[in-house]
């Protein structure tokens, strides 16, 4: 019986010092990052958290909040699964006191997460979670991401009314991101005529398409989509080309991380894709790249690029907050994040609907060489698909 | 289903299944003279992708083709094919060792943690996005009557069988194999006979791992290099491993391809839906186990009392 | 703090049914399993279809998930108890990664990689058992945790236990003693799968949402890790390994750390006392609990 004393007394010594040392006091405002760090689905999570932790860095620069508070940021690990995001903003609401929280990445995640959000009052802006029902949770969880909605209805028509296409097939991941893209492009594709002839998954991880790849280069369609997260489409592009496939590609917002060209280069060629409006020609964006890769040496994703954007988006609302009242109102801080209007961000001009939702356009690009052209900007207006520039 | 077709999934199976081969006999060689299921085989050949990457990269220049990068190349192999035998020593020395003579579930238990470490370690000094491995050569794909095949997947499928052929002429022809087969057979004895056990054990792991790294960089070619990339594909080649009869090298060899085709064509040919490829696996490892629970190629033993 | 101390002890609950089931099996029968994520998997997937689509109340979920993974446990069970050490957990760990693999696929039942969402939280006498506020949960969870360790204690002493030691210490001996060694290797698999499905339909009322990136292979590999950092054969030591496990992943968050160190470190604090471990303590933390039988008091000597 002696061990396990010994143990109790080892474990409650070390709770005691855990909830000491949690308890340090800072006094400038925190704010919250939860995605995943570790696991299969980490580099999503490490390329988003790089943009907060840069938009903090370059806030704080500039004096912080009202020129004298300086923003901390508070990463918590989600591994991707809902069971550790809950317990990442148990910690955060609990010991951190967040003023608002940048993520979760995945939409499985966010769901859990959103609900305890709204439960405990806490501003959340995802820059990934493409879920059409994810804002529908509450007034609390917003996005700086369109849904999958309106890319893959943009996507749809696009592919069918302007590149002609009237039968496609696909090949995408079985996670929520790429399989919910596919959805919402085919359903908008067939009701305006056209049609999906083929429709292959594969598993998170898995690098060789081969066999999926030769099934649809059977079934002949004019054109594949590939909505997937970089890696994975420069491997299908890849290996493609090895098939002697001659069918176009198009592609999603996964497309617009430059590393790409790194993994993929001359297989690019010839893509169509759908991605952030007007990002490629923005200056602020350029900027936003250069410092992101000075820093840590890789490239951001559109998802980090939202990120980003969600990141400033919280850190203005807050600043706002803070000069009207001298404190860090979780609700106030909701409404001045509600009430954002024309923010001009990286990402381009963000407003957000009643629901939370980005009021976004979506950008048409098609790769020349391993350089993407911008074609034009588009929006979907009751079901009727519209240039916008 | 056209001929060119079926014949294109033969071909993808075929070379999918030297890649997990490829994987395999390192995991069988180990598992052959241990009788230990090392979990950690994936991330030295992960680490081993790493090392060789970096390597290839600096010698290589912004050369990416010519006999300079094929030496790169080859040089790169090498060494990389040392650090990880020397890793796997190490890893041997530390964390199995002491562990000879614990229950079976002692070293499994190890072998995840020091998968653990190894994988998360690289996620945290190397990053963990993909690194891409420029091919060495030209990989333009062959055509022949339709049916296409890469430089990479013949390099793939040859290395593969010549190691299998190398590796089993060192097992049953040379001195140092008898005593590798006199140690798997029965560690004391084969110490009693003069054998030196822990240089025999220290062999096993450093060809295992070396032959990890020579996979790690092949198939990095195909998949890039990244921190997880041990995983799901260690997973895959153990069970090929299991599925011939674990601790066979014809059997590795076998399993590998085999399950490489039965995973294309309960896709292609037999239209399970291609999200359940892990589960034409894992369900036919299953049923293999229970029919033939020592693997297609393996010996049944009996148990002794 | 408090609150998130809370959900540890929730999760360490939770933890500890799954960890539990797997000593049945692993501590008491020797049979190397790595297959709990996916009784998990199929415990919290009934809760979370059956609340959601048939609006089965949680308690009314639980029999059906308990008897559903009863029954996949039977399943695998029968046929691979044949098998021994590694291949046994090698044929489990396939198991518990097709579950995985199905549940993302089937799309129409379980909604495939979007999972399942708004799963109804527990109520009793119309008091509802509130995840958020954590207390009545914590309190639910101990009741199941109290009742599986006593239930477990009562089994270890009883003719099934003793026939379930005898095959692990010696499977020809116990055999020929007329132990039906198939039988009892199989009730300690239902066994163990059962409780491990109960954990399941917990995690669902708790998480409120379920996808099937939860219930990876990292799962069974924690469990197994609670019951042998605890001490194999050994129930309390089971449930002491899971609350010590869940301290260790948390351990960043618990130390207010995670700003200042990288997010890996905690998976490479995890190999380090896992190897660790098993190099200067392989029966576990508290050992094996040595039971005397036909004496009351099962108290170490």
């Amino acid at each position: 019986m002696k061990k396990s004393l010994l143990i109790t007394v080892a474990l409650v010594a070390l709770i005691s010092v855990s909830v000491f040392a949690g308890g340090s006091g800072e006094t400038g405002p925190k704010i919250g990052f939860i995605g995943p760090m570790t696991g299969d689905n980490a580099n999503y999570g490490i390329l988003c958290n790089n943009s907060v932790i840069l938009a903090v860095e370059q806030f704080n620069a500039k004096g912080g909040i009202d020129g004298k508070l300086k923003v901390t940021l508070v990463t918590e690990d989600s591994e991707g699964v809902p069971e550790k995001g809950l317990s990442a903003i148990e910690k955060l609401s609990s010991s951190d006191k967040i003023s608002g929280l940048i993520g979760p990445v995945f939409t499985g995640v966010a769901f859990a997460v959103g609900e305890r959000v709204q439960n405990e009052g806490i501003v959340m802006l995802s820059p990934s979670a493409t879920h059409a029902d994810i804002t529908s949770i509450g007034d609390y969880v917003f996005r700086t991401v369109v849904s999958d909605g309106l890319q893959g209805e943009v996507a749809g028509h696009y592919f069918y009314e302007k590149l002609g296409y009237r039968t496609i097939g696909v090949l995408y991941a079985k996670n929520d991101y790429s399989q919910g893209l596919f959805e919402g492009m085919t359903a908008s594709f067939e009701k305006a005529g056209g049609k999906m002839i083929i429709s292959e998954a594969f598993q998170v991880g898995d690098k060789d398409f081969k066999t999926q790849l030769t099934k649809i280069r059977s079934a002949n369609p004019e054109a594949i989509y590939i909505p997937n997260y970089t890696a994975e489409m420069a491997q299908i592009l890849e290996q493609a080309s090895q098939l002697g496939i001659k069918i176009p590609f198009v592609s999603c917002d996964g497309f617009s991380n430059p590393d790409i060209y790194n993994l993929a280069g001359d297989f690019t060629h010839g893509v169509v894709y759908v991605g952030p409006a007007q990002v490629a020609e923005s200056q602020a964006y350029s900027k936003f790249k250069s410092d992101y890769e000075k820093k840590f040496g890789v490239s951001p994703d559109s998802f980090a690029t939202n990120a980003f954007d969600g990141a400033n988006i919280l850190l203005a609302a807050m600043e706002k907050v803070y000069k009207a009242t001298g404190k860090f109102d979780r609700k106030a801080i909701r409404d001045a994040v509600a009430a954002t209007k024309d923010y001009q961000g990286v990402t381009g001009t963000v407003n957000f609907a009643e629901n939370g939702d980005l009021v976004a356009y979506q950008g048409l690009y098609r790769v020349n060489g391993t350089t993407p052209e911008y074609i034009g900007t588009f929006t979907v207006v009751d079901g009727v698909l519209t240039q916008v520039d | 289903m056209g001929i060119a077709e079926f014949f294109q999934h033969l071909t993808n199976g075929l070379t999918l299944g030297g890649i997990y081969a490829l994987i395999a006999l390192g995991y069988t060689m180990v598992y052959g003279i241990l009788k230990f299921i090392n979990f950690a085989h994936g991330d030295v050949l992960m680490v081993g992708s790493y090392a060789g990457l970096f390597i290839y990269n600096a010698l290589r220049g912004d050369a990416s083709l010519g006999p300079w990068v094929l030496i790169a190349f080859f040089l790169a192999m090498l060494a990389s094919m040392v650090i990880s035998a020397l890793l796997g020593v190490t890893i041997e020395r530390v964390a199995y060792k002491p562990l000879r003579k614990a229950t079976r579930l002692a070293p499994l238990l190890s072998a995840i943690g020091v998968s653990f470490i190894l994988s998360n370690s690289a996620a945290w000094a190397f990053g963990t996005n993909s690194k891409k491995f420029h091919y060495p050569f030209d990989n333009t794909p062959f055509v022949f009557k339709g049916v296409v095949i890469t430089p990479h997947q013949i390099l793939i499928l040859s290395v593969s069988l010549v190691m299998m052929v190398i590796l089993k002429i060192f097992v049953d022809r040379t001195r140092m194999g008898k005593a590798m087969r006199a140690t798997s057979l029965d560690q004391q004895t084969a110490m009693l006979m003069g054998i030196n056990v822990d240089r025999v054990i220290s062999l096993t792991f450093s060809i295992g791992s070396a032959l990890a790294a020579v996979g790690g960089i092949l198939i990095a070619l195909d998949f890039k290099v990244y921190a997880t990339m041990g995983t799901m594909t260690g997973l895959k080649a153990f069970v090929a491993a299991v599925f011939g009869g674990i601790g066979n090298i014809t059997g590795a060899m076998v399993g590998g391809i085999l399950l490489g085709i039965l995973e294309t064509f309960g896709v292609a040919i037999f239209g399970i839906p291609s999200g359940l490829k892990d589960t034409i696996a894992f369900g036919v490892l299953i049923i293999i186990l229970l029919v033939k629970p020592a693997g297609l190629l393996g010996k049944d033993e009996k148990e002794k009392v | 703090m408090l609150n998130f101390f809370l959900l540890i002890l929730i999760y360490s609950g939770i933890y500890a049914l799954m960890a539990l089931g797997q000593n049945v099996i692993t501590g008491y029968g020797g049979m190397l399993s790595l297959t709990q994520a996916g009784f998990f998997a199929i415990g919290s997937y009934a809760t979370a279809i059956l609340s959601t689509r048939f609006g089965f109340s949680f308690w009314a979920t639980l029999p059906p998930a308990a008897l559903l993974s009863a029954l996949c446990g039977l399943l695998i069970g029968l046929p691979t108890l044949r098998l021994k050490g590694d291949y046994l957990a090698i044929a489990t760990l396939g198991f518990g990664e097709i579950v995985r693999n199905v549940l993302n696929n089937w799309d129409s039942l379980t909604r495939g990689p979007m999972g399942i969402q708004k799963i109804p939280m527990p109520t009793i006498f119309g008091f509802v058992i509130n995840p958020y506020t954590k207390y009545s949960f914590l309190v639910m969870v101990v009741i199941f945790v109290a009742i599986a360790y006593v239930l477990f204690q009562r089994l270890a002493r009883s003719r099934m236990g003793r026939a379930l030691a005898a095959i692990r210490e010696d499977e020809i001996a116990a055999e020929a003693m007329g132990i039906n060694i198939t039988k009892y290797k199989v009730y300690a698999f239902i066994l163990g799968a059962s409780v491990a499905g109960i954990a399941g339909s917990l995690q669902a009322v708790f998480t409120l949402s379920v996808t099937p990136g939860t219930y990876t292979f990292m799962v069974s590999v924690m469990v197994l890790c609670m019951v042998v950092l605890g001490g194999m054969g050994n129930f309390k030591a089971s449930i002491l390994g899971a609350f010590i496990i869940q301290l260790i992943s948390y351990f960043p968050q618990l130390t207010g750390l995670t700003s200042v160190i990288p997010p890996q470190f905690k998976q490479i604090l995890f190999g380090l006392i896992l190897v660790v471990m098993m190099i200067w303590r392989p029966q576990g933390l508290l050992g094996r609990e040595e039971i005397r039988y036909g004496n009351e008091e099962g108290e170490k000597a």
